[in-house]
């Protein structure tokens, strides 16, 4: 017993130390570029959230959506291994279906922080296509439990350099990977492939009332 | 037999009909072999997986659950939010969250952080003498900011794999780890091992207190979720595997395991 545990700690303090090793060898590097991209959307965004009148709320988050989220790329993440299946009807069905329910969970979820003032605090690549940008509110006010919250973006960068918008999350919990949870969810339990994906798609037209 | 005894007979009769309910529904390896199930809970999921071996069993509890909560907690809590003003359901909250620091102190001391232990043991002192008994969070504002730790967390530091979702009666959104730890945690309450009727009553009201207080800010986020869901499900099911990493991680948000955007040169062609 007391061996095994002398093993277990052995074996955490080595781990630790290779983990800690490989982190100062090969620290992720940060992006401006990506840095200044997102700080530019939050620039953009903070009239944005700052409108009282909810229509026009949701009408701004949607011009913001449109213009810095690439809702191609997120349409086929979230469909996981099953974007492969899908047909070219089942994609001309989808795609404006999806976009139009993504946009309404950005309106919903970005209007909880309106009022809210982001800076962008740093960032991390998972490749030179990949980089998280996080950020934090500026000037938190006491009480409001917003603190100690990281709004975290994932930007897209294409073949040619251009940056996008590919995910949001806050403290580590991210949208698009709950919406692919959901949707790979709902073509396994409906028989997968492309019949499972032609249940998500009626389920996604009934859930945004097309 | 008292309220707590009852619990932990249930969870024992739950982990039981777990088990045999796994033999009947999943079809892969050794139906009995638990261990089989844990390593399986171990692979790291890069495509997004969530091991869910037990989704019938873990589906139906999450049905009850959502008509207890529909028909009880949801009301109860709007009813609480109604008679009480913001600044004591906060207070309610702090003085819960000071009650649970000696589960807290036990598990940081059990993972061996022992700077954060001592974090924990400053707030319990500071909280419960000039924060009123624990309804302030002078600490907080002392730069001793609150943590939380569970003795599923220790688990997951000695290296224990999360093991299959599990979705508990009552207690809602766990994993088998997590489910141990979360029965282990009742022992390590000081409250559990008192047996007069005002431990009893105290421990009745502080589990409803406790639903209430959770239930409250929850009110409209959770609506909001399962309004906007295709498969409510799944979607509580994801924000609590991503939102437990982080908190095992002590709040450190590890960006590598996250799923890939997609195959860059295939979807290139897309665009």
């Amino acid at each position: 017993m007391l061996n095994a545990f002398k093993r277990t700690i052995t074996k955490s303090a080595l781990t630790f130390v290779l983990v800690a090793a490989a982190a100062i060898a090969t620290p992720a590097a940060a992006d401006e570029a990506a840095e200044s991209f997102v700080q530019n959307v939050l620039n953009e965004a903070e009239p944005i959230l700052e409108l009282e009148d909810q229509a026009a709320l949701f009408e701004g988050i949607e011009s913001l959506v449109d213009k810095y989220v690439n809702m191609r790329r997120v349409g086929f993440f979230v469909l996981g291994q099953y974007a492969r299946q899908m047909t070219d009807a089942q994609k001309e069905e989808y795609f404006p279906l999806f976009e139009e329910y993504a946009t309404r969970i950005y309106q919903n979820t970005m209007s909880n922080y309106s009022g809210q003032k982001l800076v962008v605090t740093g960032s991390n690549d998972r490749s030179e296509r990949d980089i998280i940008v996080n950020s934090q509110v500026a000037e938190p006010g006491t009480g409001d439990g917003l603190s100690d919250t990281i709004f975290h973006w994932r930007i897209y960068r294409n073949s040619d350099g251009e940056m996008s918008v590919f995910d949001a999350g806050a403290n580590g919990v991210w949208l698009a990977i709950e919406q692919q949870s959901q949707f790979k969810s709902v073509i396994a339990n409906n028989g997968g492939g492309e019949t499972g994906i032609q249940v998500l798609i009626d389920q996604l037209r009934e859930q945004v009332g097309g | 037999m008292d309220a707590k005894q009852i619990i932990t007979a249930c969870a024992a009769g739950l982990i039981l009909s777990v088990t045999t309910g796994h033999a009947q529904m999943s079809d892969a390896g050794d139906p009995t072999d638990f261990a089989e199930d844990l390593k399986r809970g171990e692979t790291p999921n890069t495509d997004g997986e969530i091991n869910d071996p037990w989704e019938g069993f873990n589906r139906a509890m999450f049905a009850m659950n959502g008509v207890i909560d529909g028909g009880i907690l949801v009301p109860s809590a709007k009813v609480y939010r109604s008679l009480t003003h913001k600044k004591q359901r906060k207070g309610l909250r702090n003085l819960l969250a000071n009650a649970r620091t000696p589960v807290i102190l036990v598990n940081d001391l059990l993972q061996g952080e022992f700077k954060r232990a001592g974090e924990t043991a400053s707030r319990f002192v500071v909280n419960t003498t000039i924060g009123f008994g624990g309804m302030g969070d002078p600490a907080e504002r002392m730069g001793i900011p609150q943590h939380s730790e569970d003795f599923g967390q220790t688990l997951a530091v000695w290296g224990a794999p999360s093991g299959p979702y599990l979705y508990l009666p009552f207690f809602g959104p766990s994993s088998l780890r997590d489910g141990i730890g979360a029965a282990v945690d009742t022992t390590a309450d000081p409250v559990f091992w008192l047996r007069t009727d005002a431990a009893r009553l105290t421990g009745y009201s502080r589990a409803g207190a406790t639903a209430l207080a959770l239930r409250e800010p929850l009110i409209e986020p959770l609506a909001d979720i399962e309004a906007n869901s295709l498969d409510y499900y799944a979607s509580i099911r994801s924000f609590y595997t991503q939102a437990r990493k982080r908190e095992i991680a002590n709040g450190r948000t590890n960006f590598e395991d996250l799923p890939d955007i997609g195959d860059f040169e295939e979807f290139d062609e897309i665009e």
